[in-house]
């Protein structure tokens, strides 16, 4: 069979994927974008990212109900129809993955359904309900992404065993529920899941949920989740689980005692895996670290030099915004224009009761590292809109250099700290001082104001707050 | 369009215009090879990125370019051109407009103009993290293959600002218009008539030969070589060749000695680790390798060319094999890429396919050591008091004496023929 020609073919759909793909033919290059799922988007859309913040969203109402009870206007109890509330959520991703299917139409760039399997550095054989059809390619982006782990002892195939896939089907709403890990996934659906009814157990192998979170950033979504969930437990590990008629009975060790629990579903939600199997990598040069994602230099080229990779499939922080970014730099990289994924700043976001968001460096990295910083920390009841949002439950801080007065880092638990994390972004990535954030003047009253008096502490000025110490100004 | 000199491999950011192989007016194809440049260690062609005319060449043979620079300046008829990728919008105000038509020379040479001046700057950080510059500002850095580390930032906590990357390029183009500091040359060469004694022709250097000649030099003059002399007795690894190499052939592949010398090199350098190391000239450190990537000389017709078989240590013996064919057949067809000549950690030179006894390779700096070979003979060996005919392989070592001794390389060469004399047949299986 005679192969398709094609300058670029990108493997995988997802944030990474699209984006390499629609970035590649706005650059002119002719290219074939090959998904194995009908609609593209990848986990973030049909699976992550879109979904899990629909039934945040969804959810948030009821959490803010209660507190508006206190408030003097009160609700009833909510009804909730779940196959509604599933309904819109899908809506919403089949609106969004309609629009990128029309984008995708509108470059000229030729989707293909089907599994990539590479037979050499510079061919693809793709399985498609047609049959095989061969590709041939001068560069190739691999944006295969990841899936959730679920290890072996868990795996049932008992569908009260689910990962995060299965989580936002939103099935039913079991009464009791075993969230296996205190990452951000189980954190933002257990809250999800105990807004809708159900008795939510969080269990952490840990000492701390959210781990890699500074703890003072964390501490707010523990004291939300340790109201709102039934349980929060650390330092506890899961051992096996065994299905007991329409249970799961899960057994349980934390200080060297075993118990048995039953649950009506468990989310399991450890981690996620690179879906490097199968892709016939093996045929090519690229190689795979020794955590199993495919390495990457700088330009996000593989050891074959006919082949980049991008997003989670390269591993770092797996996270969409990452993904869509070493797309640019791989598409740049191969049109042979300067481009680096060098000391790029990706933020990251954990969509919980109240939101935390970071970028740069943080508190607990330059305690490791042993970097001298000063921190500047503005709490948030000092803040008159954080008030006036009843939600005093926040912290922003800034992680700064002290000989330069540069802003390394900042750091953010509250409502909405994901909106307000991008300007941190631009003043790390700017090389911004915390005088420059000092300086620009925030409107008032806003959240965004707490970055501004965050820097004021560092000078010992704020306003709504009191600083015992004056800095010495640079000389 | 400009076709401008593509990125040619890690951390190469200059070379050199070897030759030019179209002419201005020039039709040419997509993929048609343009012209050829020459970086420290070989010569890559440059094929055009479309079809169309040559309308201008900007460069000679000889020049110094760097990544990015127009090489030449195409007319793309009939299709609508679209907008060049590689042509950047105008440079931001303030950006000098001359360092377009005059590049800037290539930093390691500014390095070496700095170090005369006194005011030689270098970012420290203090919390260890990147220097503070503007992802606009890095970006221009790049492309102008600009280190901002030189740079000094006038902005507030030390940020660099557009205005600090144009007074440094204006620095540095002063600097280098100003008279250079030359090293006091050797004897200035002479040139002999011998046609006085006879007929001649002449023929100039090659850019390979030329690239060649400068290597041995800078090795031979930098490097105190001592070579180590050793004979293998080849008799197990010639019948494994004989036993494997039949059903090996049926399958394509051609078993020669090269992967086994391969596999028992590697052994070797994985228990001496010196022997895999470089000298960092600069910093007085011993940089010690964690990867197995050898260098093969290959005879080409233009010349010595090394290309390199990558993670030597994780390949079958089989995989090796058909590797180390199908890279010698590309490099004698000059198709080799630029990457995969750089970034090897020792070289073997195996002159047995033409002949050859005992000689004194010349290491392959920056690497310290260099195995040659040579072609295995019959010779009468003593064995348990009784005098046997077994084919002796010669093998030679050359070390750099400033990171290795004499004791290191008796050890290394043992080891190398004890694994080679008694070599594994489990290598072969699977």
């Amino acid at each position: 069979m005679e192969p398709i020609k094609t300058e670029i073919v990108v493997v995988g759909g997802g944030p990474g994927g699209y984006a390499a793909a629609f970035y590649a033919a706005d650059k002119g290059k002719k290219v074939i974008l090959v998904e194995r799922e009908k609609r593209l988007g990848g986990v973030c859309l049909n699976c992550g990212c879109i979904p899990s913040k629909a039934l945040l969203h969804a959810t948030d109402l009821i959490r803010e109900m209660e507190a508006s009870n206190e408030r003097g206007i009160v609700f009833g109890q909510p009804k909730i129809n779940l196959g509604k509330l599933r309904a819109w959520k899908n809506s919403i991703v089949e609106k969004l993955a309609q629009g990128l299917a029309g984008l995708c139409e509108k470059r000229g760039v030729e989707f293909l359904q089907g599994r990539g399997h590479f037979e050499d550095s510079q061919s693809l054989r793709v399985e498609t309900s047609q049959g095989q059809k061969f590709i041939s390619y001068e560069k190739a982006i691999i944006a295969v992404g990841s899936r959730p782990a679920l290890p072996a002892a868990f795996d049932l195939g008992n569908k009260r065993v689910m990962t995060s896939t299965e989580a936002l089907e939103l099935e039913e709403i079991p009464k009791n529920l075993l969230v296996v890990g205190g990452g951000y996934i189980g954190m933002e659906l257990g809250t999800v899941y105990a807004t809708l009814g159900s008795n939510v157990v969080v269990t952490e192998a840990l000492p701390s949920i959210l781990t890699g979170v500074d703890s003072d950033l964390a501490r707010p979504v523990m004291r939300y989740a340790e109201k709102a969930f039934k349980e929060v437990r650390l330092n506890t590990k899961v051992g096996k689980m065994a299905t007991s008629g329409k249970q799961i009975k899960v057994t349980l060790s934390a200080n060297g005692k075993q118990k048995d629990e039953t649950y009506d579903r468990v989310l399991v939600s450890v981690g996620r895996l690179p879906n490097c199997k199968d892709l016939g990598l093996e045929n090519t040069k690229a190689a795979l670290d020794d955590k199993g994602f495919i390495q990457v230099n700088y330009q996000m080229q593989t050891s074959d030099p006919a082949i980049y990779a991008i997003g989670d499939v390269v591993g770092g922080a797996l996270l969409a915004h990452k993904a869509s970014k070493e797309a640019r730099v791989a598409v740049e990289a191969i049109l042979g224009e300067s481009s680096s994924f060098e000391n790029v700043v990706i933020p990251a976001v954990v969509f919980t009761d109240p939101e935390v968001a970071w970028c740069g460096l943080t508190e607990a990295e330059a305690k490791q590292k042993g970097v001298q910083v000063q921190v500047a920390r503005f709490p948030w009841a000092a803040s008159g809109r954080a008030m006036t949002l009843d939600r005093p439950d926040g912290l922003t801080k800034l992680i700064i250099e002290p000989e330069s007065e540069r802003i390394l880092g900042v750091g953010i638990v509250g409502a909405r700290a994901g909106e307000l994390i991008s300007e941190g972004v631009l003043a790390v990535e700017m090389g911004a001082t915390a005088r420059d954030l000092a300086e620009s003047v925030h409107p008032h009253p806003t959240l965004s104001e707490t970055l501004m008096e965050a820097a004021e502490v560092f000078y010992g000025y704020p306003t709504h707050t009191f600083a015992q110490k004056k800095r010495t100004p640079l000389p | 369009m400009d076709v401008r000199v593509p990125r040619l491999a890690e951390g190469v950011e200059s070379a050199t215009v070897a030759n030019i192989l179209v002419s201005a007016g020039d039709r040419i194809e997509k993929d048609q090879v343009i012209l050829e440049l020459e970086t420290e260690k070989a010569v890559g062609p440059i094929p055009s990125p479309a079809a169309g005319q040559v309308a201008k060449i900007h460069v000679k043979p000889g020049d110094e370019v760097n990544v990015g620079q127009p090489l030449i300046t195409l007319t793309q008829e009939g299709a609508v051109e679209k907008a060049p990728p590689a042509e950047k919008k105008a440079p931001p105000a303030g950006e000098p407009k001359t360092t377009r038509q005059a590049p800037a020379p290539e930093p390691q040479k500014l390095a070496q103009a700095a170090e005369i001046q006194p005011s030689q700057y270098q970012y420290e950080s203090a919390s260890g993290f990147p220097l503070p510059a503007s992802p606009s500002v890095r970006k221009i850095a790049r492309e102008l293959g600009i280190d901002l580390a030189r740079v000094k930032g006038t902005e507030r906590g030390g940020r660099i600002g557009v205005g600090d990357l144009k007074s440094y390029v204006e620095q540095l183009q002063r600097r280098a218009a100003a008279p250079a500091l030359e090293k006091p040359a050797a004897a200035a060469p002479t040139s002999v008539d011998f046609s006085r004694w006879g007929v001649v022709t002449k023929k100039p250097l090659s850019s390979l030969r030329r690239t060649i000649g400068q290597r041995m030099v800078e090795s031979w003059s930098t490097i105190p070589h001592v070579t180590q002399f050793e004979e293998v007795d080849i008799t197990n690894v010639t019948k494994l060749r004989k036993e494997y190499g039949p059903s090996w052939a049926k399958k394509g592949k051609h078993l020669t000695l090269t992967p086994f010398v391969l596999k028992a090199v590697v052994a070797a350098l994985k228990k001496y680790p010196v022997f895999n190391s470089s000298l960092d000239e600069t910093t007085g450190e011993v940089v010690f390798k964690n990867y197995f990537h050898i260098g093969v000389a290959v005879d080409t017709e233009a010349g010595l060319i090394v290309p390199v078989l990558r993670d030597v240590d994780k390949k079958r013996l089989a995989d090796l094999s058909q590797e180390l064919n199908d890279l010698v057949e590309r490099t004698r067809k000059r198709k080799v890429s630029l990457e995969e000549l750089q970034g090897g950690s020792f070289t073997i030179s195996n002159q047995g396919g033409i002949g050859g006894g005992h000689f004194t390779p010349i290491i392959n700096k920056p690497e310290v050591a260099v195995l040659g070979i040579g072609r295995s003979t019959l010779k009468p060996v003593v064995k348990d008091g009784k005098i046997e005919a077994r084919p002796m392989l010669p093998v030679c070592l050359s070390y750099d004496h400033r990171v290795m001794d004499g004791a290191d390389a008796v050890r290394f060469m043992t080891d190398l023929v004890g694994m080679l004399e008694n070599f594994p047949e489990q290598e072969l299986k699977g």
